[in-house]
């Protein structure tokens, strides 16, 4: 098996669970209610336990151990998706993205926990109860506020309608792709991508939301390769600014 | 006097200086429901009594209770109860069994055309939590509680006993247990895990400054 196809994989898991659970810890005292800040702040100690096991396993390929891959790359070496890197913004927003995101998440996971890549198989085996409580978490509040008052739902839909083509471009495929396919690590973006579809689709379905049309819009392509938004270096420093200020500190 | 947050998250919301404005009263009972949670605490275990929560529904009081109540514990499995639903005996001292205080059978107030399912729980000690008895199968409340007399009600001091019909509870589902059992462990989560103390006195030795 071709090791840089491996690693490209790793990395664009890793590093979407480390942004996103970054992002997710901005909520810390900032919930909505208290319920909310506590979940949110918990999906990003998993989050960020996962990252952490995937550059493990980066690591034992050769790569630099996890604080410093997680610390001191820039912004053009980070492999996430750009819908991980987006601020916040209002709870909604965060509601949608956390769905749209966690949906796909799963699928990954689920694929990588019967992948051929021993190590990647063992890693999503261990850990994809964690993503189903997350999918869980999000599905329960997109059903339930998606068919609530007036303003949630005109906030979730605006949130969607602008999250969408951020989101299509989590399935950016890799320049391993057809590799890593053939050699049953996972099944691809395409179908990573068809089921995801289906499985938003269906809770979609059950509020007053609607899923803008697919085939009219343009994806946001480029975080696999290191293209980011305006939006990555600030965060990627304001999460390393402790660690810079001694990088041989030990924890 | 204005304070600088030293958090980034809020000096980027430039919040307005000087006094905050008052706080616009809610409206009255602009509150969720209460809604009880048990917890089992590992595979074959009774599941037991572990606290409230707030919510609007049976669906978000069970993720507001997977966070509360078994983020940090081993927990294999959670059942939610709309407080409302769960019907509760009066209480007896400790020692003493509170089937065999009641004497008078109470006229059932609403009985169903067949037999249905009821949990039923125990308090064993005052001050200890309600742990899952059995299920018994019956026509109302009050013949729930004299079914769970018979079947289980004659072992030992029961100081107080919830029965709740099983329609009403929102049970974790099989097929999701590896959403607990993954890491059984969440030492990691509380600030005890991180030992530090150590350092921090080594810290203070190497750097004692002699007082004048």
């Amino acid at each position: 098996m071709n090791e840089l196809a491996i690693k490209d994989l790793l990395y664009k898991l890793a590093d979407d669970q480390l942004i996103l659970g970054h992002r997710n810890s901005e909520w810390t005292g900032f919930g909505p209610i208290l319920e909310e800040d506590i979940a949110f702040s918990s999906m990003a100690q998993d989050k960020i336990g996962h990252s952490l096991a995937f550059y493990t396993l980066l690591q034992e390929l050769g790569e630099a151990e996890p604080d410093t891959v997680a610390f001191t790359r820039n912004a053009n070496q980070f492999h996430n998706s750009q819908l991980i890197e987006l601020p916040n913004g209002e709870y909604d927003f965060s509601l949608i993205r956390h769905f749209l995101y966690d949906n796909a998440e799963i699928i990954r996971f689920e694929m990588l926990s019967q992948s051929s890549y021993e190590p990647i198989a063992k890693v999503a085996t261990k850990l994809k109860g964690e993503v189903k409580y997350h999918v869980l978490h999000a599905n329960t509040w997109i059903k339930n506020l998606g068919s609530s008052t007036e303003e949630a739902i005109l906030r979730l839909q605006t949130s969607l309608n602008e999250a969408i083509p951020y989101a299509l471009g989590m399935f950016e495929p890799s320049k391993y792709e057809q590799e890593l396919i053939e050699a049953g690590v996972y099944a691809g973006e395409e179908a990573v991508k068809a089921e995801w579809l289906k499985r938003i689709q269906a809770v979609i379905e059950k509020t007053d939301l609607k899923l803008p049309d697919l085939n009219t819009i343009e994806p946001k392509l480029g975080g696999r390769y290191g293209e980011h938004t305006e939006h990555l270096q600030p965060l990627l420093d304001e999460m390393a600014e402790v660690f810079k200020i001694d990088p041989t500190a030990e924890w | 006097m204005s304070l600088k947050s030293l958090d980034p998250r809020v000096t980027r919301l430039n919040l307005p200086e000087g006094e905050t404005p008052a706080i616009e009263p809610k409206p009255e009972l602009d509150q969720f429901e209460t809604y009880e949670a048990f917890h089992q605490k590992k595979e074959g275990a009774a599941h037991t009594y572990v606290g409230p929560v707030h919510a609007p529904n049976e669906d978000v009081a069970f993720l507001f209770a997977k966070e509360q109540y078994s983020r940090r514990f081993a927990c294999v499995g959670l059942w939610i109860a709309r407080t409302e639903h769960i019907q509760v005996t009066p209480y007896v001292g400790d020692g003493e069994n509170v089937y065999e205080m009641m004497r008078v059978v109470e006229e059932p107030t609403e009985r169903s055309e067949e037999a249905e399912a009821y949990e039923i729980f125990h308090l064993k000690k005052r001050g200890k939590a309600h742990t899952h008895a059995g299920r018994v199968m019956a026509t109302s409340y009050q013949e729930a509680l004299q079914e769970a007399r018979n079947q289980f009600g004659e072992k030992g001091p029961i100081v107080n006993v919830w029965v709740v019909k099983s329609k009403h509870v929102l049970q974790s589902a099989e097929e999701d247990k590896d959403m607990w059992t993954t890491i059984p462990e969440k030492k990691y989560r509380e600030a005890i895990a991180y030992k530090v103390m150590d350092k921090i006195t080594k810290y203070k030795e190497e750097h004692k400054t002699t007082a004048l």
